[in-house]
C-alpha cells in the first residue's frame, strides 16, 4: 500500500499555496497602487504646470497672448528626459501657441475652472495629457481658453517601478519570515506525533500495558482507541492463557488415568486384570480423543481462516438423525431420548456440520444431567432448535458462566466443560445465541436461536 | 504698425528668393563626383571606395570642419562623405528635417531640442558616444552637444581711445549710452531674425533679464549693424568697420583674435552664455549606422584631439576639466524643456517684433541689407 502524503507535507503544501495566492494578490494590488500613486503624483504635476502657465496668459493686441514660462516646461520633465508638449487654444479650439496640437487629442475641451488628465498617443508617443480650462482675469476681457500640457511616461514608469520594488521587497521579507515561522510551527505542532511514534517503537513485543503520554486533544481519541485495543488484547491473552491451562488440565486427567491403569496392569499377572486395564485405557483414550475433537471444533469455530460454508439445512431431519445416532448411548444411561411429535419443519441457511456439532454437544450435555427424559424439538416461531431435559438445569445466575469453556456446574462431572462453549460458538457464528430457561413443567430447556440470515 | 508688417513681408520674400537661388546651387553641388573634394564653399564631398554613405548637415563653415572630416575619411575610406553647410542652403523649416540627412548638427539648440522632443530623432545607439562625455551635453541619448562655447564680446583696441572697454553687459550699456555718436554704426551683433543662433542669444539674454532690452534699445540708438554669422562680424572688426562686436561665438573669435593683435576678446564678467552645438540622427536618416560611426569618431579622444588642435571648436571634455578654475560667470544653456519656451511661436514673434521695432525705426533693418550667409 502506497502511503498517503505526510501530514507535514500536506500542511506545508496547503499553507504555502495559500501564502502564494495571497502574495500574488498583494503583488498585483501593489503594482496597481504604485501605478495609481505615480499617476496621481504626476497628474498633480501636470496641474501645477498648467496653472503656472495660465498665469502667463494675457490679452494683448486684441488677442490672447502667452508668454510661456520655461520653468513650467521644466516642471513637466521631472527626470529631465521626458518629451514635453504644450498647447494654448482659445475658446473656439483654435491653437494660439505651442509645440504640438494637443487639442486634437481631446474630444471636448474642459469647462473653465476644471482640469482633466487623460492618456493619449501622439505620433506613436504615449502621453499623459492634462487639460486646464481657464478664463482671463482682466476687467475687460474674460475670454475662456484651454491650456493643454503633456509629457511622456518615463517618470511615471520609473516612480511606479520604484514604489513597486519597495513594496515587493517588503513583501518578500514578510513572506520569508512567514515561511520560517510556518516551518517552526509545523515542527512544533507535529512533535507529539513524533513522540508517540518513538514511544510505540521502543515498546517490547509482549508489553500490552496502556500508553501513558500527554498528547494534544486531537490525538487523545486516537490514543484512547489504541489503549482500548491494548486492553482488549490483554484480556484476550489472559483468556487464552487460562484456556490453555484448562485444556492441559483436562487432557491430563484421562492421560493420568491411562497411565495408572497401565501401571496397575503391568504389576499384575492376572489376564482378567489386563483385560480390565485395557478396557480402562480404551475409555480414557476415548475421552481424551473426544476432548481433543472438541478443542479442535472450538478452535475452528473461533478461527477466522475457516469461514462458514452455508447451505440450506432442514433442521427437523438433522435433529432426527442426531437423535437416532445417540439413541443407543441414551439407552445405556437409561434415559428416554426422543424427538418432539409432531416436529415442525424449519430450514436455516447454515453450516450443517456446525449445527450437528452444537446439537450433539447439547444432547451429550443433557444425557449427563437428565434424570429420565430428553426431548429434542424445534420452535419455528422463535427459530430455536432446543433440547429439553428433566434434570436440575442451570440456575439463572450461573447461565453466563456456563457458556465459558471448561466451566462445569458441579465439581466432579464427567463432561469436558466444552460442550456449551461449542454450542455458544456455533450460535454466535450464525448470528444467533444460546437460550436457556426452565419450562412450566419444571424441565430445563437449552436451545440454539438461529435468526434468519440478513445479507 | 503698418510699416512694420510691410518690412516683415519684404523680409520673408527676400528670404524665400534667396533660398530658392541657393537651393539650386546646392543641388548642382550634389552632382556625383569622384575626386573633387570641395564642390562649393558650403559643400565638401569625399568619395568613398564602397557604397556606404554619410550625409552631414551642419551650420559650421565647411572649411572649419574640414580637418575632422578628412581625418574621418582617412579612417573610414569606404564611406562616401558629404558635408553641407546649411547656413548657405535653403532655410531649414523649424519643424522639418530635410530628407537624406544622416546627421544634423546645429548650435540653434532650441530648434534641435524641439526636433528631438517631437520624436524626430533616432537613438544614438549604445556605445556611439564616448562614455566620458559630460551628462549635461546629452539628452535621452538622442541629442549630443558636440561643442561647448561661450558668447563673447570682441572689440578693437583703439576703442580705448574713446572710452575704457566694457567688461560686462552693464558696462556695454553704459558705453553705448555715453558714446552714442562716436559708436554710431560701429557696433555689430547677430541678426536674430535671420540666424537661429542669434535668436537663441537674444532670447536667452531676455530670458535672463528684461534689462537686456535696455541694451538692445541702446544698440538700436547707435545704429548697430546686424550680421548673420560670427565670421562676418569678425571680418568687419578686422577691417575696422566695427569697433565692438556683441555675442560672437567664442571659439571663432578666440582664433581670430590670436592672429589679430588689434582685436581684444572680452568674456562678459557678469554672465557669458554658453552654447552647445547639438547633433542628432534624424528618424528619417537613410544611413544611421555611418552617422553613429561618425559620432563615435568625433567624440573619441582622437577626434577630440583634432577638434582642439585643428579647429577652433574646442572640446567639451577639456572645457569640463578646465571649468573648475573657469570663472563662474559661464551660463551654460541647459538641455531642458525650457528651451522650447525660447522658440514658442508667440514668444518668438514677440521678441522679433520688439527687435524690429527697435532696429526698424532707425532704418538699420532693411531687408535688402541681408546677406546670404546665415548662422
Amino acid at each position: 500500500m502506497k502511503p498517503s502524503a505526510s501530514l507535514h507535507r500536506r500542511l506545508l503544501g496547503g499553507l504555502s499555496l495559500i501564502l502564494l495566492l495571497i502574495c500574488s494578490l498583494l503583488l498585483l494590488q501593489s503594482w496597481h497602487s504604485a501605478r495609481r500613486s505615480a499617476d496621481r503624483a504626476h497628474d498633480r504635476l501636470l496641474t501645477s504646470a498648467a496653472q503656472v502657465m495660465s498665469d502667463h496668459v494675457s490679452w494683448r493686441d486684441n488677442r490672447l497672448w502667452f508668454d510661456v514660462p520655461a520653468s513650467a516646461l521644466n516642471m513637466l520633465a521631472p527626470q529631465g528626459d521626458e518629451r514635453v508638449f504644450y498647447t494654448l487654444v482659445d475658446h473656439a479650439g483654435h491653437p494660439i501657441s505651442g509645440n504640438a496640437d494637443l487639442a486634437a487629442l481631446t474630444k471636448a475641451l474642459p469647462a473653465p475652472g476644471t482640469f482633466e488628465a487623460f492618456s493619449a498617443t501622439l505620433d506613436g508617443l504615449s502621453l499623459r495629457v492634462g487639460a486646464l480650462g481657464a478664463r482671463l482675469t482682466g476687467w475687460h476681457h474674460r475670454e475662456p481658453y484651454t491650456l493643454l500640457v503633456a509629457h511622456t511616461l518615463e517618470a511615471r514608469r520609473a516612480m511606479a517601478l520604484q514604489l513597486f520594488r519597495d513594496s515587493s521587497l517588503r513583501l518578500i521579507g514578510i513572506v520569508m519570515l512567514a515561511v520560517a515561522g510556518l516551518l517552526i510551527t509545523l515542527r512544533l505542532a507535529l512533535s507529539p506525533l513524533e513522540h508517540l511514534r518513538v514511544r510505540l517503537r521502543a515498546r517490547a513485543a509482549h508489553d500490552l500495558s496502556s500508553i501513558d503520554v500527554r498528547v494534544p486533544r486531537e490525538l487523545e481519541e486516537l490514543l484512547a482507541a489504541l489503549n482500548a485495543l491494548l486492553t482488549r488484547q490483554r484480556q484476550v491473552r489472559i483468556h487464552e492463557q487460562r484456556f490453555i491451562g484448562d485444556a492441559s488440565h483436562q487432557l491430563r486427567t484421562p492421560l493420568a488415568g491411562i497411565a495408572a491403569s497401565a501401571e496397575l496392569a503391568l504389576r499384575s499377572h492376572d489376564a482378567a486384570r489386563w483385560q480390565q486395564a485395557l478396557q480402562e485405557i480404551q475409555d480414557g483414550t476415548h475421552r481424551a480423543t473426544r476432548l481433543a475433537e472438541q478443542l479442535l471444533s472450538l478452535t475452528r469455530l473461533d478461527s477466522p481462516e475457516a469461514p462458514l460454508t452455508r447451505h440450506p439445512v432442514a433442521l427437523e431431519t438433522l435433529a432426527r438423525e442426531q437423535v437416532l445416532r445417540l439413541l443407543s448411548a441414551a439407552d445405556r444411561c437409561g434415559i428416554d431420548l426422543g424427538l418432539i411429535d409432531p416436529c415442525p419443519a424449519m430450514s436455516v441457511n447454515a453450516d450443517a456440520w456446525q449445527i450437528e456439532e452444537a446439537l450433539s454437544n447439547l444432547i451429550d450435555n443433557a444425557l449427563r444431567h437428565a434424570r429420565s427424559q430428553i426431548t429434542v424439538g424445534i420452535d419455528a416461531a422463535t427459530r430455536t432448535l432446543y433440547v429439553e431435559d428433566d434434570g436440575p438445569g442451570i440456575s439463572a445466575e450461573a447461565q453466563t458462566d456456563a457458556l465459558r469453556p471448561f466451566h462445569r456446574c458441579e465439581e466432579q462431572g464427567t463432561g469436558s466443560g466444552l460442550g456449551l462453549a461449542i454450542a455458544d460458538g456455533v450460535a454466535r457464528a450464525h448470528g444467533g445465541h444460546i437460550v436457556m430457561r426452565h419450562t412450566s413443567e419444571g424441565h430445563f430447556m437449552i436451545g440454539l436461536h438461529l435468526p434468519e440470515e440478513h445479507s | 504698425m503698418p510699416g512694420l508688417s510691410r518690412i516683415v513681408v519684404g523680409l520673408v520674400l527676400a528670404t524665400a528668393l534667396l533660398a530658392s537661388v541657393t537651393a539650386a546651387g546646392a543641388d548642382d553641388a550634389l552632382a556625383p563626383s569622384d575626386d573633387v573634394l570641395t564642390r562649393s564653399r558650403g559643400h565638401l564631398h569625399f568619395p568613398g571606395s564602397r557604397r556606404e554613405r554619410l550625409n552631414i548637415q551642419g551650420v559650421v563653415e565647411a572649411e572649419i570642419l574640414r580637418p575632422v572630416l578628412e581625418a574621418f575619411h582617412q579612417r573610414f575610406p569606404q564611406i562616401t562623405l558629404n558635408y553641407r553647410d546649411a547656413s548657405l542652403g535653403p532655410r531649414p523649416t523649424p519643424d522639418r528635417i530635410p530628407p537624406n540627412v544622416d546627421l544634423l548638427m546645429s548650435s540653434a539648440m532650441a530648434q534641435q531640442y524641439r526636433l528631438a522632443n517631437a520624436g524626430l530623432a533616432r537613438p544614438l545607439g549604445d556605445g556611439a558616444i564616448n562614455p566620458d562625455w559630460p551628462q549635461d551635453a546629452r539628452w535621452r541619448n538622442e541629442l549630443i552637444g558636440l561643442t561647448h562655447e561661450s558668447l563673447v564680446m570682441v572689440y578693437r583696441r583703439e576703442l580705448a581711445d574713446i572710452a575704457p572697454p566694457p567688461a560686462d553687459h552693464a558696462g556695454l550699456l553704459a558705453l553705448l549710452t555715453q558714446q552714442r555718436e562716436a559708436l554710431r554704426g560701429r557696433v555689430v551683433t547677430y541678426n536674430p531674425a535671420r540666424s537661429p543662433t542669434g535668436f537663441m542669444a537674444v532670447a536667452q539674454d531676455v530670458a535672463r533679464s528684461q534689462e537686456a532690452w535696455a541694451l538692445f534699445d541702446a544698440m538700436g540708438d547707435t545704429d548697430t549693424r546686424l550680421q548673420d554669422t560670427t565670421a562676418d562680424m569678425l571680418d568687419g572688426l578686422i577691417k575696422g568697420r566695427y569697433l565692438i562686436g556683441y555675442n560672437l561665438i567664442g571659439s571663432y573669435a578666440r582664433r581670430v583674435v590670436r592672429e589679430h593683435p588689434e582685436l581684444a576678446l572680452q568674456v562678459p564678467t557678469d554672465y557669458a552664455l554658453a552654447l552647445q552645438r547639438l547633433a542628432l540622427i534624424p528618424a528619417s536618416a537613410p544611413h544611421p549606422e555611418t552617422a553613429r560611426r561618425f559620432l563615435r569618431f568625433i567624440t573619441s579622444s582622437e577626434g577630440q584631439q583634432i577638434m582642439t588642435t585643428q579647429t577652433p571648436l574646442g572640446s567639451p571634455l577639456l572645457i569640463r576639466r578646465a571649468s573648475a578654475e573657469h570663472d563662474e560667470s559661464l551660463a551654460p544653456i541647459a538641455l531642458t524643456p525650457g528651451l522650447l519656451a525660447l522658440i514658442d511661436p508667440l514668444k518668438r514673434e514677440a521678441v522679433l517684433d520688439r527687435w524690429q521695432t527697435i532696429f526698424g525705426r532707425h532704418g538699420a533693418f532693411p531687408p535688402q541689407a541681408v546677406k546670404g550667409d546665415v548662422e
